[in-house]
C-alpha cells in the first residue's frame, strides 16, 4: 500500500491530482490510501480521508510500503524513522499552497543526502513516479552524534 | 551528597519534539523533566520522565502566550533546572528565558526547518544561549555565536 499524505494546513490539489493520474494510467499499480486535508480535488482512483487521527496516521505510515507527501519536515522525518521510501513534492507559494518556499530547500537538502526522492513539479511527475517505485533511500547512521557529543560534554563540564 | 543536575527539556509537539528526542543520549544520567505543548504527546513522553503540558502558543496570540508564560513560570520556578535544552518553538523560547532568569544554562537547537534564517525564537534565545546549534552550515556565516555540528535527523 502507498500512503499519500499532504499535511493538514493548506490544500495541495496539485499532488493529489498527479497521484490520481498516475493511478488512472496504471503507473502506480499498488493500492493507494490518502489523507488529503483541505484539498478540493477528490481522487477517483483510490480511497481517501480528509484527516486521520494521529494514531491511525502512524498506523498507515507503518503499513505503507512507500509514502508520497508534501515536503513537510514532520512527514519526511517520520518516513525516515520508519525506513520508508518517500517521494516528496514541495508546496509552492505561487500556488497558494504554503506561506513561503521553504519546502523546496528542505526537499533539496534531504534529496542531496539521498534520504528522499523529490519531484519539483507536476510536469515530469508521471515519469518520475516510476523511478520512485524502485528508489532505495540511503541508509543512515546516527546523524545527531556530534550534537549529542557536544551537549554531553557541556553538561559534564558544568556538573562538576 | 551532591545533588544530581536537573535538565529541563522544552519542545513543542510535532517536529520540534521529534528533533529533541533524537538527542536523548545527551542527558543520560541526569534528572530530567519535559515541557511540551500538546496533550497528544504526553503519553509517549511519560515513559521518559516527568511531563508538563503548557498548551500551544505563538507570537500572534497574546492571551495564549501570557497563559503559557505563566504556566512555564510556575514550572521553572518550582523545578529550578540547572540547564534548559530546547528545540523550539515559542514555549521552548519562553522556558529558556525563564531558565536563564533563575540561573540555568541554556542550550538551543534551532529546527532543521530554518534554512535561510534562524527561527524567531532562535533569534531571541541566541543572546542568552550558552550553546546554540543550527542545522544548516550556511547559517553560521550569518549569525555570530552559533555552531553547526550536523543535522540531528
Amino acid at each position: 500500500m502507498i500512503f499519500l499524505t499532504v499535511g493538514t494546513q493548506f490544500p495541495f490539489d496539485r499532488l493529489v491530482k498527479a497521484v490520481d493520474a498516475a493511478a488512472e494510467t496504471g503507473r502506480i499499480c499498488d493500492e493507494i490510501y490518502a489523507q488529503i486535508g483541505d484539498s478540493a480535488y477528490r481522487p477517483l482512483n483510490f480511497e481517501y480521508i480528509k484527516y486521520l487521527e494521529k494514531r491511525s496516521f502512524d498506523d498507515y505510515v507503518e503499513k505503507a510500503s512507500r509514502i508520497i507527501s508534501h515536503a513537510g519536515i514532520g512527514t519526511i522525518t517520520m518516513a525516515m524513522d520508519n525506513n520508508k521510501p518517500i517521494l516528496v513534492m514541495p508546496r509552492l507559494k505561487r500556488y497558494g499552497e504554503v506561506v513561503n518556499d521553504h519546502q523546496v530547500a528542505i526537499a533539496r537538502r534531504f534529496e542531496q543526502m539521498g534520504y528522499i526522492f523529490a519531484v519539483y513539479g507536476t510536469d515530469r511527475f508521471q515519469q518520475r513516479i516510476e523511478e520512485f517505485l524502485s528508489f532505495v533511500p540511503r541508509p543512515r547512521g546516527n546523524n545527531a552524534e556530534v550534537v549529542i557529543g557536544r551537549i554531553n560534554k557541556f553538561l559534564s563540564e558544568i556538573s562538576i | 551528597m551532591q545533588r544530581r543536575m536537573k535538565v529541563c527539556l522544552a519542545a513543542s509537539g510535532g517536529g520540534h519534539l521529534s528533533q529533541m528526542l533524537k538527542l536523548i543520549d545527551s542527558w543520560q544520567g541526569y534528572e530530567t523533566f519535559y515541557i511540551t505543548t500538546a496533550e497528544i504527546v504526553k503519553e509517549q513522553l511519560q515513559k521518559l520522565g516527568k511531563v508538563y503540558v503548557v498548551g500551544e502558543c505563538n507570537r500572534c496570540s497574546l492571551l495564549r502566550t501570557v497563559k503559557v508564560l505563566l504556566c512555564c513560570m510556575k514550572i521553572i520556578f518550582m523545578e529550578r533546572p540547572d540547564v534548559v535544552i530546547s528545540t523550539g518553538a515559542a514555549a521552548g523560547c519562553i522556558s529558556c528565558f525563564l531558565g536563564k532568569l533563575t540561573g540555568a544554562k541554556v542550550i538551543w537547537v534551532d529546527s532543521i526547518t530554518n534554512i535561510e534564517r534562524l527561527s524567531v525564537s532562535g533569534r531571541m534565545v541566541r543572546f542568552i544561549a550558552d550553546l546554540f546549534f543550527v542545522q544548516w552550515p550556511e547559517l553560521t556565516a550569518k549569525y555570530r555565536g552559533v555552531q553547526f555540528a550536523g543535522t540531528v535527523i
